[in-house]
């Protein structure tokens, strides 16, 4: 957690700073010290779509200070009904184009990096290496095992989020500490049904963004937040449900690591 | 025996596995997630895990679009 504010610190931080942040630096858990913390914090977001639009938005909202968001895609018709990073005027541009500058005018204050890739295996070195978070946002098995991967590599939180239908799944993984990625989701055989609700992307990347300002500022225990949890959201029947979750001692990306 | 299975009361046979339970209740998904009493099971253990009387079992279908 942060340290308890103090007038030096507080002095620090820019007027115009104070009253953006006001209502967040009021929270005992923030304070002046926590917004400068989240002001020098980077985040790489990966993907710009259902998940990304939310989690991008709240971080830049919130004042970190370098946003990397990653995606290769172009904006579709059928992306809107979710992906409110975009809008009408969008359509065609590169969802990362689109993406900084619907987050540039909401915080001209922080840093906006977009990336017009596909993350692999050969880029994402370059890429998480200043980050302090890696927020999944993307819509397939084999990039979040890239984003595991690195993860383990690189020793930085991964904050899983995956959405389908009505409902919704977020966890932190975090090297040493938690199970991976991969320990508790396996290759899926079945594809990935397109239809979504737009308000459950919402509600998980909102959670992810909870969870990620949680651990820049290393608010709570790590029983208050979603480690070694797998929190599931059933928005049909409106339940959310906490999983307990260990790591997988065969895992064979992450055994090699003693968790603490 | 009685078990909840996905918030509903079902009677099961006794001494079934987690692998057995999959197959009565003909869960079709391969990619299912299995949590009992909160907690996640590796699939790797649905043979050797036997639901007792009052377990509360969860089928869940993961989800992995973005």
């Amino acid at each position: 957690m942060s340290e308890p504010d103090n007038p030096k610190t507080a002095q620090h931080l820019k007027a115009a700073c104070k009253e953006r942040y006001a209502r967040q630096i009021l929270l005992p858990q923030i304070g002046s010290k926590g917004q400068q913390a989240l002001g020098k914090s980077s985040v790489l977001i990966a993907g710009a779509g259902g998940l990304g639009s939310i989690s991008s938005l709240y971080l830049a909202a919130a004042g970190v200070g370098h946003i990397i968001i990653a995606d290769h895609d172009h904006v579709e018709e059928s992306n809107l009904n979710r992906q409110l990073l975009h809008s009408e005027t969008s359509l065609g541009i590169e969802k990362v184009k689109s993406a900084a500058n619907r987050l540039q005018e909401l915080n001209s204050s922080i840093k906006i990096t977009p990336v017009q890739k596909k993350l692999n295996a050969k880029n994402i070195d370059l890429l998480v290496k200043k980050i302090d978070i890696i927020v999944d946002a993307c819509d397939n098995y084999k990039t979040r095992q890239i984003l595991n991967r690195a993860s383990i590599r690189h020793d930085i939180p991964f904050i899983f989020g995956g959405v389908q239908g009505f409902n919704g799944m977020v966890s932190c993984f975090i090297p040493g500490r938690t199970p991976c990625f991969e320990c508790i989701v396996k290759p899926p055989k079945n594809k990935i049904d397109k239809g979504i609700i737009g308000a459950v992307a919402g509600i998980t990347a909102s959670i992810q963004t909870m969870e990620t300002i949680k651990l820049l500022l290393n608010i709570g225990s790590r029983a208050d937040r979603l480690e070694n949890r797998l929190l599931k959201i059933s928005g049909l029947d409106m339940k959310i449900k906490s999983i307990s979750l260990e790591p997988d001692p065969d895992c064979r990306v992450c055994k090699h690591i003693n968790c603490k | 025996m009685k078990i909840e299975l996905n918030g509903l009361g079902e009677t099961i046979p006794e001494n079934i596995s987690i692998d057995a339970l999959i197959d009565l209740f003909k869960e079709g998904d391969p990619d299912l997630i299995v949590e009992v009493n909160g907690k996640y099971i590796f699939p790797k253990n649905y043979k050797k895990t036997t639901i007792i009387e009052n377990d509360t079992i969860e089928f869940i279908n993961p989800n992995l679009g973005g």
